[in-house]
């Protein structure tokens, strides 16, 4: 098996633009080649992720974006789990080069998500969940989440104010990210004086509504020598798909993510201990805590602790620091693509660029995309530095 | 198969599954319109599923069954849709919540009350509804859907 590599990464500017799907990805191609021959003379094919046709009324997405890469009949296919579509498309590149089948695989993402507005980003999302019982109830993204939160906190001793924290402690990364849609930090009574979307969870509980694309170049190992670029290994991948219907879901414990998490761990080598950084989905602040304890990171009811510093957490925690990215949360989550730009972020720490967020001597990262309810689609990457 | 025959335990033949069968959404809400909510049950596991389907998600057993489900159960988990999907805004803010029937079986669904009225353990009982009767937007329908009953859940104490 050829070992798979990341050569190189890119993103558009994530967050409310007047680009529309296609040129966000050409600024997120246009980064990721600054230092490479042209896209066609290096890349052999291409998947991408994307939610939802509803946003730009374009599907094909595949053959539209190799279009504009100059990637003329080359294989190149959209993916779509919901929000786990970018890691996805991450997934397939590295099977491919693994198995042999291709050098080198462009792995993007992209969503156009305030195309419609917000009524057209609320109605468009709610299709990720099951449509028979709980769409015709009147269901949301933040609703269906808000019914594990509200569990969650039921059964452990966390409360509203540990889940502001998080949102807090991402804010605080993001201000130090060039990346990021909110480069600024807020404060803990700023979250909880947010208005209600769906009890317990407030609109500064919730990961933004973020237009966005990001393209991430896999190769063989071979070819990113030839290609003489700071690459980072693919170490471990990890996919499962779990209940569609949150009536179905384990509320409390995300076992899908739990399943795809340790598919990485073993494909890798490792144990969650070994994870210096890791870019955890945290669509809404209370999947941080359950993704931390569900990969891991956490004992059971204190993943709150994840806004701690290692040395300060209780007893059974890695030393993990997680989403210095600023998560989904402060980032910004442009649905297709948000599993890609969590693979930039662990890249950009793998290959010491993070600047000032830069944890020292990082050199194994974990990134876990979820799409739909929480767990209903996990997919799992271990990164190591090389 | 004749019809309703509501005993019946898969593996299912092709020619069963129909619209008729309760292993299908059309003959799940064709029951529900009757008052009656089926769900499936592993035989193998004791496994609910609601709606019905062929095979049990928690072991892969076909030999799934359908069972006659109770009116009452308890909130398992509950929320306010502050902002709704477009179909849904004449009744916002919407309660949802999870609940576990006297069975064991779960599903989601609207509950009549305020949101702060319902608690975690509330008891409800569940209903079948007509969804223009509701307030529900009909452009929210698939044509297939229009005529299946919306079920929501009223509060008993």
């Amino acid at each position: 098996m050829t070992d798979a590599h990341i050569a190189a990464v890119g993103t558009s500017p994530l967050g409310w633009t007047d680009l529309p799907g296609r040129d966000l990805f050409s600024r997120a191609l246009a980064e990721t080649f600054a230092d490479l021959p042209d896209p066609a003379e290096v890349v052999d094919a291409l998947y991408v992720g994307a939610q939802s046709e509803r946003y730009e009324n374009q599907i094909m997405q595949g053959t539209l974006l190799a279009e504009w890469a100059g990637l003329q009949n080359r294989p190149a296919e959209r993916v779509e789990a919901c929000a786990a579509a970018g890691a996805l498309a991450l997934k397939n590149a590295v099977r491919d080069v693994r198995a042999g089948v291709h050098d080198a695989v462009l792995a993007c993402g992209v969503e156009k998500m305030t195309a419609g507005g917000t009524e057209g980003a609320t109605n468009a999302l709610a299709a990720a969940f099951e449509r028979a019982l709980e769409q015709r109830s009147g269901i949301t993204a933040p609703s269906q989440y808000a019914l594990i939160a509200r569990r969650y906190l039921h059964e452990t001793d966390v409360t509203e104010a540990d889940l502001a924290e998080i949102a807090v402690k991402n804010h605080r990364n993001a201000a130090a990210n060039p990346r990021a849609m909110f480069q600024r930090e807020v404060d803990v009574e700023t979250v909880l004086d947010s208005e209600y979307v769906a009890p317990p969870l407030k609109l500064y509980d919730c990961a933004p509504v973020t237009d966005g694309a990001a393209a991430v170049l896999v190769t063989s190992e071979r070819l990113a020598a030839d290609l003489a670029a700071d690459s980072v290994r693919v170490a471990g991948v990890g996919t499962a798909a779990n209940a569609l219907a949150v009536a179905e879901s384990n509320l409390t414990y995300l076992e899908g993510a739990d399943v795809a998490a340790s598919r990485a761990y073993e494909d890798a080598g490792i144990e969650p201990g070994d994870v210096d950084v890791a870019e955890v989905h945290d669509a809404f602040t209370v999947c941080e805590a359950m993704l931390a304890e569900a990969v891991g990171f956490a004992p059971e009811g204190r993943g709150v602790e994840t806004v701690r510093d290692p040395a300060e957490r209780s007893p059974g925690w890695t030393d993990v620091h997680i989403n210095t990215s600023g998560g989904l949360k402060a980032r910004g989550h442009p649905i297709g693509a948000t599993g890609l730009t969590q693979a930039v972020e662990a890249y950009e720490q793998l290959t010491g660029r993070a600047g000032d967020r830069q944890i020292p001597d990082a050199g194994t990262a974990l990134l876990v995309n979820e799409g739909g309810l929480a767990d209903a689609h996990t997919a799992a990457h271990v990164l190591t530095g090389v | 198969m004749s019809d309703h025959d509501i005993t019946q335990t898969g593996p299912l033949a092709p020619e069963d599954v129909t619209a008729d069968s309760p292993f299908t959404l059309p003959g799940f809400f064709d029951a529900l319109g009757d008052g009656r909510l089926l769900a499936g049950r592993c035989t193998d596991c004791g496994t609910h599923l609601v709606p019905p389907r062929p095979a049990c998600y928690e072991c892969g057993s076909r030999a799934v069954t359908i069972e006659e489900q109770p009116r009452t159960g308890e909130v398992v988990s509950y929320t306010a849709v502050h902002r709704p999907p477009s179909p849904f805004s004449d009744l916002a803010p919407v309660t949802v919540a999870v609940v576990e029937l006297d069975s064991g079986a779960r599903l989601t669904g609207r509950v009549t009350a305020p949101v702060e009225e319902v608690e975690i353990g509330s008891s409800v009982a569940w209903r079948a509804r007509d969804p223009d009767e509701v307030g529900i937007d009909p452009s929210a329908h698939l044509p297939y859907e229009e005529d299946w009953p919306v079920h929501e859940f009223e509060l008993t104490r």
